[in-house]
């Protein structure tokens, strides 16, 4: 049963990425003009749609568009835990690197409980001031999630209060020139006021409580102008009694072949999720950008 | 029963994690110290002879490109060469006094948008490379050079 489930959920995601590169490279080999900002200070595509790491929003605006500039981007994302597969696939525009709007279809597939959650994410970015080459205090962006769940049934039944929520953030990204042997270290922070569960997919807010304020940060290094590891936290909400919630974290590696495309993969840690303890597991995200 | 072993694993696995985190950043930091380099930027770059060579390759790529050239239009490109190479100098500790026009001055009112400013860092960097400058060089070199952004676009 597993089995059949799996077989078209797979193929799916593969058409997906390979739709995504295919983008990508026409898009590249069609000589389409790229943003005029510096690779790779659009980010990846978060898993919540926005410009960021993989598990937080950064400050950074998506794609390469600059100040007379539009962009966009595409990515199609998948992580493989323990009990769970989460696939996300979305695009964003950022508009003259002033605001990101962004979009994010995240599905999961609770492979030892049976059945999948689906959520639709809508975002919003504004950068408030700076820049994270240029400005001494680097780049500062306000945002909001806002978060739908395809079918409340679940986590409703589950205990959560709400089956759609916005989560707002503030954050803040600088890239540190030189700053480990030679090389360019990126950092970030992000403070997010939240009530969804494991990031909406369980609902939002619950018998433990509601909205909070929850820390997200990130530091990684340029290995080369194209590389970057690094690692990412991200603080959780714990407003369900029935299964504990945790908080996130990552190892991360993306490459940016050019500023269309970038290949992430990372080791995730998710913690408890749903009752089901300690999901672990790898991620790997492709983003189309022009 | 299995809850011992379960969460002692992923105790384990959590340190282990924050730990690598740790090392990273500390073996990055200690990295640095140690890889000092003890010769300045200025050498890092070639000196004299290697700056000149940057400037040139830098001013050429500009010439070429045609959103760029025609802020030049007016400029005795000698001059700026000239100007430049000073400006790199003293920016990269060399032996030199930047004497030109202060930079919010030297670009008043000529439109430049971050645009613009983006293609040029673009050309500087690829410039670089071709004078085979190496990355922590490179990087530095335009880290020093990133706060003129907010000179640069001061006046626009």
């Amino acid at each position: 049963m597993f089995r059949f489930t799996a077989t078209p959920f797979i193929a799916r995601t593969l058409c997906r990425l390979a739709g995504i590169a295919c983008v990508g490279l026409v898009v590249a080999s069609s000589g389409a003009q790229a943003g005029s900002r510096i690779m790779s200070t659009g980010g990846v595509s978060a898993i919540e749609g926005a410009a960021g790491g993989g598990l937080s929003p950064w400050a950074v605006l998506s794609s390469t568009a600059s100040d007379e500039e539009l962009g966009a981007t595409a990515f199609a994302s998948r992580a493989w835990l323990d009990d769970y597969r989460l696939t996300v696939g979305g695009a964003s525009l950022n508009v003259y690197d002033q605001v990101e709007l962004s979009y994010a279809r995240q599905r999961v597939e609770l492979q030892t409980l049976g059945g999948e959650l689906e959520q639709d994410i809508f975002g919003a970015k504004v950068r408030l001031f700076g820049d994270v080459l240029y400005h001494p205090l680097g780049i500062w962006s306000a945002g909001v999630l806002h978060k739908r769940l395809v079918d409340g049934a679940t986590p409703t039944a589950l205990g959560a209060d709400h089956t759609e929520g916005t989560d707002a953030y503030l954050s803040a990204s600088k890239l540190l020139f030189a700053a480990a042997a030679g090389r360019n270290v990126m950092l970030n922070a992000t403070l997010r006021n939240t009530e969804a569960n494991q990031g909406g997919l369980l609902g939002f807010g619950g018998d433990q409580g509601g909205r909070e304020w929850v820390a997200e940060a990130s530091v990684g290094v340029f290995l080369t102008p194209h590389w970057i590891v690094g690692t990412e936290y991200r603080q959780k909400p714990d407003n369900l009694s029935v299964g504990r919630e945790e908080d996130w974290q990552s190892l991360y590696s993306a490459y940016f072949f050019s500023k269309h495309v970038s290949l992430t993969a990372a080791w995730l840690d998710l913690g408890d999720i749903a009752g089901l303890a300690s999901q672990r597991g790898s991620y790997l995200s492709l983003q189309a950008a022009f | 029963m299995n809850q011992i072993p379960t969460r002692t694993y992923r105790t384990l696995a959590r340190r282990a994690l924050q730990a690598a985190a740790l090392i990273t950043i500390l073996a990055s930091v200690g990295g640095c110290a140690h890889t000092a380099p003890s010769t300045t930027l200025y050498e890092r770059l070639g000196g004299e002879n290697g700056i000149e060579s940057i400037v040139e390759r830098f001013l050429y790529r500009v010439a070429d490109d045609p959103e760029l050239v025609g802020f030049f239009a007016n400029t005795n490109i000698d001059h700026l060469a000239g100007s430049l190479a000073n400006q790199f100098c003293a920016v990269s500790n060399g032996p030199c006094r930047y004497e030109g026009p202060p930079m919010e001055r030297a670009h008043q009112n000529m439109g430049i948008t971050d645009a613009h400013f983006n293609q040029l860092v673009e050309h500087l960097d690829a410039a670089l490379r071709e004078e085979n400058i190496a990355l922590g060089a490179r990087n530095e070199f335009l880290g020093r050079l990133a706060p003129m952004h907010a000179d640069v676009m001061r006046y626009q």
